[in-house]
């Protein structure tokens, strides 16, 4: 048992707690908190009020399923807004949209008497709400102290609470004027709440479960046993069903359209990419929430059958039926936190449109005109100070004398199906081009009434009467032929008031056309990725305007330096002289969007038109100009992806060139070369020949000598110039290869034949390992008889007398690898590249010249190259191996020009 | 986040909105039990849970 | 008689060369890289050096730079035997000090004939 003034007390604590974490949170506003997406995504909780805490635990108890639409709308359209958030998020971010009513309004052509019925609808639809959530405070508050209420307000402690509240509200509410401007303070509030109040159905949650009973299948069990268990967990046949989905539809539509969840979702959002933690992480804490109001709901029922006990309060009657009196006071402050939450973000939301769409274009703008920035910006901040506060306590007056006797549930859902009526107009904003404001403002008007007559008269008289007489009960009895049997009665005027609505939106929309404003905004909406870069570019406008003027108005709202700094940054985006005098259509957009920050859309163009003069533009024109300005856009990116081609273009263009420079240079160095390497055989044939040719008497050993060695240097000669005509071939893809299916070994054999003679000579062993499962490979069986001579041909110049050649043939997955190994002196390690290349004689050699042309393992690493394998040498121990590897099949690949 | 990507979670939802309509969701009404609990609130959580997760993962592996 | 050291990698080349210079007389010591010439300058001092410029191990050029740093040999004729033949070759030969260059293919006779103008 709780006194009233001990729970007072907590209260108080609980707020000033509230009022520390928004204090810090602004004061420091440290980059972490800021960037955070969860603080986003908590803040979305927003949407778990005393319903959720209260109402629907009683739905769950009396109605079974019918609890869980609430939520399943939320997370069938979740998923949808990265898309559509996403959108919505950079149209307000562009167009500085302060609240739900400027983002529809504006996009119907920025007109006021649209924003104004707009705010009337949020105000009807959302005060009694507001109400909801200090009925469930002032009812719970007095279950928890066990009072009964007091008759007199102002000796109620539950009045005290909501006037803490609304003070709260209105200060840290209207701190910022600028609608750019976020709230930290409250937002981190608002994500500490709904933190807590999660927190606190948990620990309920387990309570029930765990201390009341023993455990969920004991609850279920117990529970199974009412009579009507069965029937709560089931639909009651496709009425039921039907009930229930149109039930999410409802949801769905409402997490999107609620002034408070617009207000958090994307008035507040700080960065599109928290969005993307919302989608899952929302829906998780709503999952959380849920599960545990099914085993509260139940174990209520047990606990209080036969009782007559209000189920939406099991939630505290429960632990206090235990007399476990810090989690009732932690339940109390859980649905506190959903009510606080509810309050103050809708408080605030409300207050902006009001004072933005209602009290400033309706009487105040000639006042502000008049005044300056600082008197400007105080009497702004007081009027959303004083609407909040008036809000809450009309709010308050509400509850007391209106829905002291409905249940939470029902007047949340009716809100819910009024607030719903907005939704044809919003979703036609972001989708449909051709939407016109005739079409929106009649189809919600139409909407409206409907939902008046269905269920809002109905509701309230029957508080009051009994039944329905005179004029309006022949009315009807009129509209009785309308009536659905199997949906009930919300679902019901949800279907005709939706029905109607977008019928008329739709059909006035296609056979009235637009003005040419509407028809602009309906582009820079539907269209805002395109325009999001340049959306001052997009809006067409006509006329004569000063920037003087202009400036002026500007500086009465944002104060002298402030608009300095923004018109630097307009001229330096648009290259403009900063001396010009006249304003062109970019520079009223932008004007009109640093005051809508301030005073919201509608009053914004309001100014602005009073400063300057528009010329009539017919909708014919606009369209136009819209088209070429979207043919500008496609233009303008298809010159930039060709000048992006041209560049890649030039500096493909380039490396060729470059790199025909370096091979024009490689091809002087190998002229040199051959050049080289062609007058020494040529040196030595000449120096014999005049030899020969001079000396009479010269020995006839010594002249055999120099005779053969013009035969042999000669032979030289040829082969050095066959050698590199044949490697040009090889180089120019002019060899054709020959490749067929043949026996390595036998290709082998033949390869070796002919040098057996040398091999004997030199005493050289020669031996082959064959590791080969098959013989037959694909090759040029020229080229490799040619391969294997000139690599088995180096290795006996090189393997010293009685020493060892051994050939390893082998294959691996889908290689052929050939191994010769031959005993001798190791090739230097910096040389086992190189000795592949052109003529190539090595610094530190230890490795006599050899004889031939010294492009013979160019030649073999050729061949091998363009069979689609590979040739390397590496020292291994006592010798030098080569190793080549062929692929086993051979795809006919044209040799590129040499890379060295 | 690629278009294609962001049409996943798009599908995810009509999925979704499928899933709980008539007559999938009648399917699943009837009286008879899975695990001990009625069907229908299984069904129900399980749709939910899942559309969670799928959602996560695809949130976390396109993100750029 | 005169001392003469000839230094080249190619045999054949080195055959002729030494038959005609020992026919005329003079006392021939055959080389086949930089570091073998680099052996016989440390016991004797020759008249005429001729080189090879790609010689392995030891290349013409270095070969050159080192003899001129020894003070003992700078009476010695040192001429350059090569096969490269552009001019810009034939400068930097004929820079670094040597005091000619003769390109390949070359008349012995000839060569001869300088190398005794130049005592």
């Amino acid at each position: 048992m709780m006194s009233s003034f001990a729970l007072f007390i907590i209260v108080l604590i609980y707020l000033a707690l509230l009022f520390l974490v928004a204090h810090l949170a602004e004061k420091k506003k440290s980059k972490v908190w800021i960037n955070n997406p969860y603080i986003y995504a908590l803040s979305l909780a927003v949407y778990c009020t005393a319903w959720t805490y209260y109402g629907s635990i009683g739905v769950a108890a009396t109605s079974g399923l019918n609890y869980l639409p609430i939520y399943i709308g939320p997370i069938m359209v979740i998923p949808a807004w990265i898309y559509i958030n996403t959108r919505i998020v950079r149209i307000s971010r562009v167009n500085k949209i302060s609240s739900l009513a400027d983002f529809i309004s504006l996009r119907y052509g920025n007109s006021r008497s649209f924003s104004a019925i707009i705010t009337i609808v949020c105000l009807l639809a959302i005060v009694p709400y507001i109400g909801l959530q200090i009925k469930a405070i002032s009812e719970t508050f007095h279950l928890v102290t066990e009072t009964p209420m007091s008759k007199n307000i102002l000796t109620d402690n539950a009045t005290f609470v909501v006037v803490l509240i609304a003070l709260f509200s209105s200060y840290y509410g209207t701190k910022y004027v600028d609608a750019s401007e976020k709230r930290l303070g409250i937002i981190s509030a608002i994500a500490l709440e709904s933190f807590l109040k999660l927190f606190f159905i948990i620990i309920l949650g387990l309570f029930v479960i765990y201390y009341a009973f023993d455990g969920f299948s004991d609850i279920y069990e117990k529970a199974s046993k009412f009579e009507d268990f069965k029937a709560k967990n089931t639909f009651n046949g496709i009425e039921g069903a039907m009930n229930w989905m149109v039930l999410c539809l409802i949801s769905g539509t409402a997490i999107c359209i609620l002034p408070r969840q617009f207000h958090t979702a994307i008035i507040e959002n700080r960065q599109e990419k928290h969005i993307k933690t919302a989608i899952w992480f929302f829906p998780l804490y709503l999952l959380i929430f849920t599960i545990f109001i099914f085993p509260i709901a139940w174990g209520g029922r047990l606990i209080f059958e036969g009782q007559n006990v209000n189920p939406e309060f099991y939630s505290i009657l429960i632990p206090q039926h235990f007399d476990n009196t810090l989690i009732t006071v932690f339940v109390f402050l859980g649905g506190l936190s959903s009510c606080i939450s509810m309050i103050i973000i809708s408080a605030i939301t409300l207050s902006i449109m009001l004072s933005n769409n209602l009290i400033i274009p309706y009487g105040l703008l000639g006042k502000f005109k008049s005044e300056n920035e600082v008197q400007n910006t105080r009497n702004i901040t007081n009027i959303r100070k004083f609407s909040i506060f008036a809000l809450i306590i009309m709010a308050f007056g509400f509850y007391k004398y209106f829905i002291l006797k409905t249940s939470l549930d029902s007047v949340g859902l009716i809100s819910f199906v009024v607030i719903g009526q907005l939704a044809p107009a919003f979703f036609g904003a972001l989708f449909w081009r051709r939407g016109t404001y005739k079409g929106a403002v009649i189809g919600l008007l139409a909407g409206l009434a409907i939902c008046y007559f269905g269920l809002i008269i109905p509701q309230y008289y029957f508080s009051y009467n009994q039944e329905l007489k005179g004029v309006l009960r022949e009315m009807y009895n009129a509209f009785d032929f309308f009536s659905i049997s199997f949906l009930s009665k919300i679902p019901q005027i949800f279907f005709w008031s939706i029905l109607v609505n977008t019928g008329l939106f739709t059909i006035i929309s296609v056979s009235v056309k637009g003005n040419y404003r509407e028809r602009n905004f309906a582009e820079l909406y539907v269209d805002i990725d395109k325009y999001i870069q340049n959306h001052e570019n997009a809006f067409i406008w006509r006329g004569t305007a000063y920037v003087s003027d202009i400036k002026n108005i500007l500086e009465r709202f944002l104060g002298k330096n402030k608009t300095e700094q923004a018109l630097r940054i307009f001229n330096l985006k648009y290259s403009i002289d900063s001396q010009t005098e006249t304003a062109d259509s970019r520079f009223i957009k932008f004007s009109e969007n640093l005051l809508a920050g301030r005073i919201g859309t509608a009053s914004a163009k309001i100014l602005i038109e009073g400063v300057t003069k528009e010329d009539k533009i017919s909708l014919k024109e606009v369209l136009n100009i819209l088209e070429e300005s979207k043919e500008n856009i496609t233009l303008n990116k298809k010159l930039t992806e060709q000048s992006d081609e041209l560049q890649k273009l030039s500096d493909d263009l380039r490396k060729a060139n470059e790199s025909l420079i370096i091979k024009d240079h490689q091809k002087d160095d190998f002229l040199d070369s051959v050049a080289h390497e062609l007058r020494t055989p040529i040196t030595a044939i000449r120096s014999a020949g005049e030899i020969l040719a001079d000396d009479d008497d010269i020995p006839l050993d010594i002249k055999r000598e120099f005779l053969n060695n013009i035969i042999t240097e000669s032979d030289r000669l040829s082969e050095i110039i066959n050698d590199i005509l044949y490697l040009d071939k090889l180089e120019h893809g002019e060899i054709a290869l020959n490749i067929q299916q043949n026996n390595i070994l036998e290709t082998y054999k033949k390869s070796v034949n002919p040098l057996l003679h040398l091999i004997q000579q030199k005493n050289i062993h020669l031996s082959e390992v064959n590791l080969l499962n098959q013989f037959i490979f694909e090759y040029d069986e020229a080229r490799m008889i040619q391969l294997f001579q000139n690599i088995l041909g180096n290795a006996l110049k090189f393997t010293d007398d009685q020493g060892t050649i051994q050939t390893k043939l082998s294959e691996t997955k889908n290689e052929l690898t050939i191994k010769i190994f031959n005993t001798g002196k190791t090739i230097p390690e910096e040389d086992l590249e190189m000795i592949f290349d052109k003529f190539y004689q090595s610094k530190n050699q230890n490795i006599l010249k050899p004889t031939g042309s010294g492009l013979g393992l160019a030649i073999s690493k050729k061949i091998v190259q363009a069979q689609g394998g590979n040739i390397k040498a590496e020292n291994s121990g006592l010798g030098v191996t080569f190793t080549i590897t062929l692929p086993e099949k051979i795809k006919e690949i044209k040799n590129e020009v040499e890379h060295n | 986040m690629k278009k294609r990507h962001e049409q996943k979670l798009i599908l995810l939802s009509i999925g979704l909105l499928v899933a709980f309509s008539i007559p999938i969701s009648l399917l699943f009404n009837s009286e008879k039990e899975v695990f001990g609990y009625p069907m229908m609130l299984i069904y129900v959580f399980a749709i939910w849970m899942i559309s969670i997760i799928i959602s996560f993962v695809i949130v976390k592996k396109y993100d750029e | 008689m005169k001392k003469i050291i000839i230094a080249d990698d190619e045999h054949k080349i080195l055959m002729s060369l030494e038959y005609s210079f020992k026919k005329n007389d003079y006392d021939v010591y055959i080389a086949r890289d930089g570091t073998e010439v680099l052996e016989f300058l440390k016991t004797m001092i020759p008249d005429v050096i001729l080189l090879d410029i790609m010689m392995p191990n030891l290349d013409g050029y270095s070969t050159l730079d080192l003899i001129k740093q020894d003070e003992k040999l700078k009476d010695t004729k040192v001429i350059f035997l090569s096969a490269k033949n552009n001019p810009r070759d034939i400068e930097k030969g004929l820079e670094m000090g040597a005091d000619a260059y003769v390109t390949k293919p070359y008349s012995i006779k000839k060569l001869m004939q300088q190398i005794e103008e130049m005592f």
